[in-house]
């Protein structure tokens, strides 16, 4: 093993990464009950030392390869062909540097948003962080369902406990619909590991072992399917959309911070690891459809972020539509939309977690989200409206912002790909620029609407602490995209290269749809 | 019969003694029951070590009608937890409920032995005797609170499906003696086969079917079970759950395997269709219970479509054993997550023994009552929905997993898909104890007594240990079948 642990970096450094967080909150449920400055530091400090490892894994990290680093590997199960095996590539280390950095932006941002049961908020986020990294490092696929459905529970209690007013309704669907996919997703990866198993006479559960298994086709077909419905829901793609902006709306801000910074992301990162990684063919047949569904997803997601009266649904909303650029984007499958599809998902993760703090911040003051609620605020609140005109302009894609980077690659991508689409996605750009644009002046400028509004507070210096590192993020890949492009551009070429024998075949997007069809 | 053919049931022989003791000791006791208590416990922890001491062995006694393998030691181990903590959990209920007399125990007991029997029989006649020493204590413990008019119609209900479904089990059984002459498995086995497959045949398959079907409550024959788990005492409503609903398994199992391999094509049908049917049943009506002891019934019904499923694929798989393991150990983790959910009402029901009705809407706010409770029951649902580092997930992965070797992946998704069905009503509790207040002020609330407090914190313990490492209990599913039939 090349790019063990011991080799690179000497500790088990991705175990540790993963179970930091939860450790963190076991010692606080354990030994700091009812001493809230004890048990927010120590959430503080977990997270903060998950990000600082993190980010000292890059130190040894190596760009120049799409192999999985940092590798751990030992038996859990043996009857079962099961291991503990962890490891990281490019997208999988730039997916968990996104999940620590918005952990701790999250634990910042929350400091003192709940008053009830505020140990167990906290103790949640560690252990969601725990799920979310376990998620981007598994590289066996039974570890990868365990952390996948586990990071259910805490975002379900998250989400069902300090929510707002139909918290309950917004938690069971988000559960009852990520969980009716995963089950679904349980069954193809039982149906790919027998077909594998009884080929070679030994069960695994190695997703590298079983990405080179060359599945017939019939089986990925199927395979393709179940996986990717259980991604296309989270990611979520139309028509599988509807539990988000229950579920974003409702979540207390912390939640709908990570929900759509990191949660969203674990869709398409799937998508990438085993309906691209698995199924390379029934990919490539599926192409059409994901590209329509993907199109249909910017301009649907846009036009109703058009009009909604509710600033938190606009921002959910509005993820229907960027998460949209990143699905099709990534099944281009040429250089460009693919790098351009990772590294918006990071934009994405940054901007709209960023709006969302933003939207919390507003509604911790006035305890209103409605936008005829606002107007003029930039009065009385003159650096939080700086600050979120930096992240609206970073949304709709201005240049020097990152925003801007990941889009513009992506169209780059489709126009290579097929014209259509990029002009159809650009549309969604302009629809972007126009929601995001009226709601900022709705909000921010004008006349003072209510005269209360007046004796409001600006940001505190916690406020700020939580917004200067995302804006900072914001500018730093919107000037210096290179170093991150850089870790993409190994994995993405290992995309390429494993779907490219199969588009080779295919000349047109009839053709293709037509051999996915052949599926049933 | 010699001194060596008591080995084998050395499991048994310590539990029907401490069974007769118990009642020897009763009339000495008054209010104070702990020592009655005691000898049961001991001797479910005797019988549970002296059966792994047993592990690993072959011997047939009593002619061949008893026989010591690893498939019958796995069960005697499970049926002595099983008993062992639904003693824990009984003292405090038991007198909270103005009965806690020593026959319960003496009852308990003699249960599990006839479990056992069921679990290590080789001949049909001493696989009924252990059915019906296990079923006719169990219609006593159904009605144990004789002055509750719920427990009392409870008992009557078992007792009269269940000795209609025993009466059917026999008649089965008679005619595969008119057609083998013999009542031993692997004789009646090899004679059915020989004679080939007919109407004769398929008509006991179907009655044996049919009466085992009564005893674990497969659809259409379950109707009883939500009303006896309502009525019964909490501690007896959970030992119901599991204990004679694994043995019934252990039996079918066995019995299908040896005596029905003849038949193996029209049972894997039928198990298949069944296996449908019932967790059609369970699921639906567990969706529209409010109240919480009668949603774990149909929940139980559920799982009991879950493993027939198990058993379908095990037809199919030729000499594959690996559903037959996938059925052990679902039957394990489902016991102790199971016992671990009624403990937590049994508890409930020891807070308020007056007006507690196991309704969903009493445990509303429970996170904040009873964090501990609260929290434990929500491990206890979330394994119950099968979510991964529980003890639950890795029972419905193993038991899917042979559903799909055995090439029937639409079972296999009919399955998951009610699995999430069942995440609604599983999480339904959940959802009433940490996201809703309560509705009404509760009195302070009484420290949990010991025992149950161990038995809750036992179930718990192997919930997530089979959950995060389930080998061992995975080895000895896979050894129950490798010594058997390797």
């Amino acid at each position: 093993m090349e790019f063990g642990f011991a080799e690179q970096i000497g500790f088990r450094a991705l175990s540790l990464l993963t179970f930091l967080p939860s450790l963190g909150a076991l010692i606080m449920v354990l030994f700091m009950r009812g001493r809230p400055s004890a048990y927010k530091a120590a959430a503080l400090v977990a997270s903060l030392a998950t990000f600082a490892l993190s980010v000292f894994m890059l130190t040894a990290f190596d760009t120049s390869t799409a192999a999985f680093q940092f590798q751990e590997n030992f038996v859990w199960i043996e009857n079962f062909g099961i291991n503990y095996r962890m490891g990281v590539d490019g997208i999988s280390m730039l997916m968990v540097l996104l999940t620590t950095f918005l952990s701790v932006i999250a634990i910042i941002g929350s400091w003192n948003y709940v008053k009830d049961r505020e140990l167990a908020f906290f103790a949640s986020l560690l252990v969601l962080e725990t799920g979310m990294i376990g998620v981007f490092t598994s590289m066996d696929l039974f570890l990868f369902y365990v952390f996948w459905e586990v990071q259910l529970i805490p975002m379900y209690f998250i989400i069902g406990i300090w929510g707002g007013a139909r918290r309950i309704y917004a938690a069971t669907k988000f559960f009852l619909y990520t969980f009716a996919g995963s089950v679904l997703m349980l069954v193809a990866m039982l149906a790919v590991v027998w077909w594998y198993g009884k080929e070679s006479g030994a069960l695994t559960f190695d997703i590298l072992t079983l990405q080179n298994a060359g599945f017939p086709s019939d089986l990925q077909f199927w395979g393709f399917l179940a996986f990717f419905v259980a991604f296309a829901i989270k990611v979520p793609m139309f028509p599988v959309h509807t539990w988000l902006p229950d579920a974003h709306v409702e979540a207390p801000t912390a939640g709908s911070v990570i929900l759509a910074g990191v949660l969203l992301k674990m869709g398409v990162y799937g998508m990438i690891r085993f309906c691209i990684g698995f199924f390379p063919e029934a990919t490539v047949n599926a192409v059409p459809y994901v590209m329509v569904l993907s199109v249909i997803a910017i301009v649907y997601g846009a036009a109703v972020s058009l009009v909604q009266p509710d600033m938190k649904k606009l921002v959910a909303y509005s993820s229907v539509s960027h998460m949209g650029f990143v699905t099709a984007g990534l099944f281009t499958f040429n250089l460009q939309g693919i790098e351009g599809s990772v590294l918006q998902m990071v934009n994405h993760g940054i901007l709209t977690g960023a709006l969302f703090q933003m939207v919390g911040f507003f509604y911790e003051r006035t305890h209103t989200r409605e936008i005829k609620d606002y107007g003029g605020m930039a009065r009385p609140l003159p650096i939080a409206a700086a600050f979120f005109s930096l992240f609206v302009l970073g949304s709709l894609g201005l240049p020097g912002l990152n925003g801007f980077v990941g889009e513009f690659l992506i169209l780059i991508g489709l126009f290579q790909y097929m014209k259509v689409f990029a002009v159809v996605a650009s549309l969604g750009i302009i629809l972007g620029a126009a929601y995001l644009l009226w709601m900022y002046e709705r909000t921010m400028f004008g006349e003072l609407t209510n005269q209360k509004w007046l004796s409001l507070k600006d940001l505190n210096a916690r406020e700020i602490l939580t917004l200067a590192p995302l804006a900072a993020m914001s500018v730093v890949i919107g000037v210096w995209p290179g170093p991150f492009l850089e870790m993409l551009h190994a994995p993405s070429l290992e995309i390429i290269a494993k779907v490219e024998p199969f588009m080779a075949q295919k000349q047109s997007l009839v053709q293709m749809a037509s051999a996915f069809l052949g599926g049933f | 019969m010699t001194p060596q053919d008591l080995i084998p049931i050395i499991p048994e022989l310590i539990l029907v003694l401490a069974g007769l003791l118990v009642l020897v000791v009763e009339p000495f006791l008054k209010a104070d029951k702990t020592a009655n208590v005691a000898i049961a416990l001991t001797a479910l922890l005797i019988s549970g070590a002296a059966a792994v001491g047993l592990s690993g062995r072959e011997q047939a006694a009593f002619t061949d009608m008893i026989v010591l393998n690893d498939y019958a030691v796995f069960f005697k181990v499970l049926f002595a937890a099983a008993g062992a903590l639904t003693v824990l959990m009984s003292p405090r209920y038991l007198e909270a409920s103005g009965r806690h007399m020593g026959e319960y125990y003496a009852l308990i007991l003699f249960a599990v032995v006839g479990m056992d029997l069921m679990a290590a029989s080789r001949d049909l006649i001493a696989f009924y005797v252990g059915l019906e020493l296990m079923a006719v204590s169990s219609y006593l413990l159904a009605g144990f609170l004789r002055y509750q008019v719920r427990s009392n119609e409870a008992a009557m209900k078992y007792f009269l499906t269940g000795a209609f479904a025993s009466a059917i089990t026999l008649y089965g059984i008679s005619l595969v003696y008119g057609m083998a002459g013999t009542t031993n498995y692997e004789q009646v086995g090899a004679t059915l086969l020989a004679g080939g497959d007919g109407l004769g045949v398929a008509l006991a398959t179907a009655l044996v079917l049919v009466g085992m079907g009564f005893k674990v409550s497969m659809a259409p024959f379950h109707m009883w079970t939500p009303d006896v788990y309502q009525g019964a005492p909490t501690p007896v409503a959970a030992f119901f759950s599991v204990g004679p609903k694994a043995a019934g398994f252990a039996a079918m199992l066995m019995v299908f395997l040896t005596v029905f391999e003849v038949s193996r094509s029209t049972w894997s049908v039928l198990f298949i269709v069944l296996a449908v049917l019932t967790m059609f049943v369970g699921n639906a009506f567990a969706l529209t219970q409010k109240n919480i002891k009668r949603m774990l019934a149909y929940s139980s019904i559920a799982h009991v479509g879950y493993l027939l499923a198990g058993l379908g694929a095990l037809g199919r798989a030729g000499t594959d054993y690996f559903a037959g393991e996938a059925v052990l150990f679902y039957l394990a983790a489902y016991t102790f997550m199971n016992l671990g959910a009624f403990g937590i009402l049994a508890y409930l029901k020891t807070q308020q023994p007056a007006t507690f009705s196991y309704s969903l809407a009493e445990f509303a706010g429970l996170g904040r009552r009873s964090p501990w409770a609260a929290v434990l029951m929500g491990l206890f649902m979330f394994s119950l929905t099968g979510m991964p580092g529980t003890a639950g997930f890795v029972g419905k992965f193993y038991l899917f997993s042979s559903v799909v070797k055995a090439d029937l992946a639409w079972l296999a998704v009919i399955a998951v898909l009610f699995s999430a069905v069942s995440a609604y009503y599983y999480l339904r509790v959940i959802v009433y104890m940490f996201f809703r207040e309560p509705e009404v002020e509760y009195a302070t609330k009484e420290p949990i007594s010991g025992p149950l407090a161990a038995s809750l914190a036992l179930s718990a313990a192997a919930v997530v240990v089979i959950g995060l490492l389930p080998s061992w209990v995975l080895d000895a599913a896979q050894a129950s079948f490798g010594n058997f039939f390797g």
